[in-house]
């Protein structure tokens, strides 16, 4: 860590480092949005809430939309259909990423770079900008980024922040980082006796994080292999109501459905893709009614051995970053973390 | 911004005929933008722009018992897009993206026996796997076709399934039904009851599986019985997918992606996967 350039970076400046970002970036940030935060677009002058307990919709919503226009389509005099991709967006740049949600960037990274080179998603990744943030303490009762390792990560962001009130220390990580920061104030290194306090707080944070799991997230594939058989779901999937909240609010979750919209004569309209998810009922429904995952313990499993299992053997990155979204917006208190703990307990 | 992966291409219709009252047999000009150069086992999606798209298998390869520049589908009536796909004529346009799907090495079943299964509308997969075995006769020994529908009037490729029948010097071709009213002078059965007949040697045959999901289980359990090594049964699986790039994962079972790492499969790839078949 201390190989690194950090600067100290007056709080009061925030709204300089937005209106250098807003030149180039649609910069987006956490807003309180009635009881919750959320990533709203921000200008200088917006409460921005560096500390806050995780959104309910993580970032990935920036790169992977909720709802997408693949293309629009327009048929020609000769009844040929042509089709048109929609005007590139500005990129986007995201303040204050806490370490989970980060993890989410790299795993959604790593999936669309290793299928089919399909790279809307990744095109819009390199083009952002990410300001990392720590966490001090847990920012809600179900976070478990400290088992999941996500609590230390500071991967991709390209400046990452430790906030001490009236200042900031920000470590570059690109180059990109510092040079948006060098144009946002004068660049000011930081103190040896902020330096000295980082280290001091660093090497306590920890204790604010409680342990729920007895083992490693690399340890989640063999546990989770040992542990197929449907009595260990079965308890857990008799109180899912196939709502599909976990895949929503998951970091990782990646899946969509593609659907047309089209004028009312058919001349003209766009072909779209929005989030899916596995939890949802039809998701594995073929043509004919077939549907190849049809109970809920299949289900829960599948999403369970994806997170812990399928991910991990083909990204190289476990799918849950322990943010705890999941568990926080499930109506029934399916806990990711306590499956995980239960099949630890097989491992 | 690079462009989405999932831009289809307009494919002229250049014959759509009628084949039972749920199925129409499409010949269409291949796509042109890059070389369309499909594998037996691989797809298309298809679709029409406003009312969506769907995967369908590619049942005859250009140049392979259909013209260069051209390939067939063959589509049921399934569903909305389908509804309407089956209602094009010749002249109009269907969009097509791929192909998809794991690209098997033939090389490996060269010198071997080949048994192809195929129930219903599985033998539209399965034909182009036939025909490249009839065009290479000489790469294979002894070659089984095992047909199988729900009734005579379900039956598919009845023109293919009498060429091959007729060439009963060097293809054993057997066709069964499940049910059939009197003038059905064929067998009736399960497809497995046809497996029976082949007087194969199960240590060096392959076999190819495409059918409704219930026949799989039936179908394995009976060929390995027979002798059948579990890395010489391929199966061709069905799943729902959205893109056909690896990315939608609607098709993913267990950990593996349908639409890359298949749809083709060797029993011993899945074997363990439950929820493969």
């Amino acid at each position: 860590m201390m190989e690194h350039e950090i600067y100290r970076f007056p709080r009061e400046r925030l709204d300089a480092l937005i209106e250098r970002l807003g030149r180039e970036y649609r910069v987006v940030a956490p807003v309180i949005k009635g009881v919750q935060h959320a990533w709203e677009e921000v200008r200088p002058g917006t409460p921005v809430a560096l500390e806050y307990p995780t959104t309910l919709l993580p970032p990935r919503q920036f790169f992977a939309p909720q709802r997408e226009v693949l293309y629009r389509y327009r048929k020609g005099d000769d009844g040929k259909v042509t089709f048109e991709t929609p005007p590139t967006e500005r990129p986007v740049a995201l303040l204050g990423v806490h370490g989970c949600d980060l993890t989410g960037l790299r795993v959604l990274r790593s999936f669309h770079e290793s299928s089919c080179g399909d790279r809307m998603v990744t095109d819009r990744l390199d083009q952002s900008f990410i300001l990392g943030i720590a966490c001090w303490v847990p920012c809600m009762a179900e976070a478990f980024c400290r088992d999941m390792g996500s609590l230390e990560n500071e991967i991709p962001a390209d400046l990452y922040a430790w906030d001490f009130g009236e200042v900031l220390l920000l470590k570059v990580l690109k180059a990109r980082g510092r040079e948006i920061l060098a144009d946002a104030a004068p660049l000011e290194a930081a103190t040896a006796d902020e330096m000295a306090l980082l280290r001091r707080r660093m090497r306590v944070r920890h204790e604010a994080f409680p342990t729920h799991l007895r083992f490693p997230p690399s340890k989640l594939p063999v546990a989770l292999e040992a542990a197929e058989s449907d009595i260990l779901w079965d308890a857990n999937a008799d109180r899912c109501l196939s709502c599909g909240r976990c895949n929503l609010v998951c970091p990782t979750c990646t899946c969509f459905d593609v659907h047309d919209t089209g004028s009312l004569d058919g001349s003209q309209g766009e072909r779209v893709r929005s989030w899916h998810g596995c939890q949802i009922p039809g998701f594995s429904r073929v043509a004919g009614g077939h549907d190849f995952r049809p109970t809920r313990t299949q289900q829960l499993r599948y999403r369970i051995f994806r997170k812990g299992k399928y991910m991990p053997e083909r990204y190289g990155m476990v799918g849950c970053t322990g943010c705890g979204r999941c568990i926080k917006h499930c109506p029934t208190h399916i806990s990711i973390r306590d499956i995980f703990r239960q099949v630890g307990g097989t491992a | 911004m690079m462009p989405s992966r999932m831009i289809p291409e307009a494919c002229r219709v250049l014959e759509a005929v009628p084949v039972t009252g749920k199925e129409m047999h499409f010949v269409l000009e291949a796509p042109q933008q890059e070389p369309f150069r499909p594998e037996p086992g691989q797809f298309v999606m298809v679709s029409l722009p406003g009312i969506g798209e769907a995967p369908i298998s590619i049942a005859a390869i250009p140049g392979e018992g259909t013209p260069e520049g051209t390939f067939e589908l063959l589509i049921r009536r399934a569903g909305r897009l389908t509804n309407l796909v089956t209602r094009l004529k010749a002249g109009e346009y269907l969009y097509v993206r791929g192909p998809y799907g794991r690209r098997v090495g033939w090389e490996s079943f060269k010198g071997t026996n080949l048994v192809l299964i195929a129930g219903g509308l599985g033998l539209a997969p399965l034909r182009p796997f036939i025909r490249r075995a009839l065009i290479r006769r000489q790469d294979f020994r002894r070659i089984d076709i095992a047909v199988g529908a729900r009734s005579p009037d379900e039956l598919l490729f009845r023109d293919d399934i009498a060429s091959w029948s007729a060439r009963h010097d060097d293809v054993h071709v057997g066709v069964t039904v499940d049910a059939a009213s009197n003038g059905w002078g064929g067998r009736i059965g399960v497809i497995t009851t046809l497996f029976d007949d082949m007087r194969t040697d199960t240590e060096d045959a392959y076999a190819f599986i495409c059918g409704p999901p219930v026949m799989y289980r039936h179908a394995i359990r009976k060929l390995l019985a027979m002798g059948f090594y579990e890395n010489h049964v391929w199966l061709t699986l069905e799943r729902r997918m959205k893109c056909g790039i690896g990315i939608c994962g609607n098709c993913q079972m267990n950990g593996l992606y349908l639409c890359q790492q298949g749809p083709l499969f060797s029993y011993r790839e899945v074997r363990h996967l439950k929820e493969a078949v």
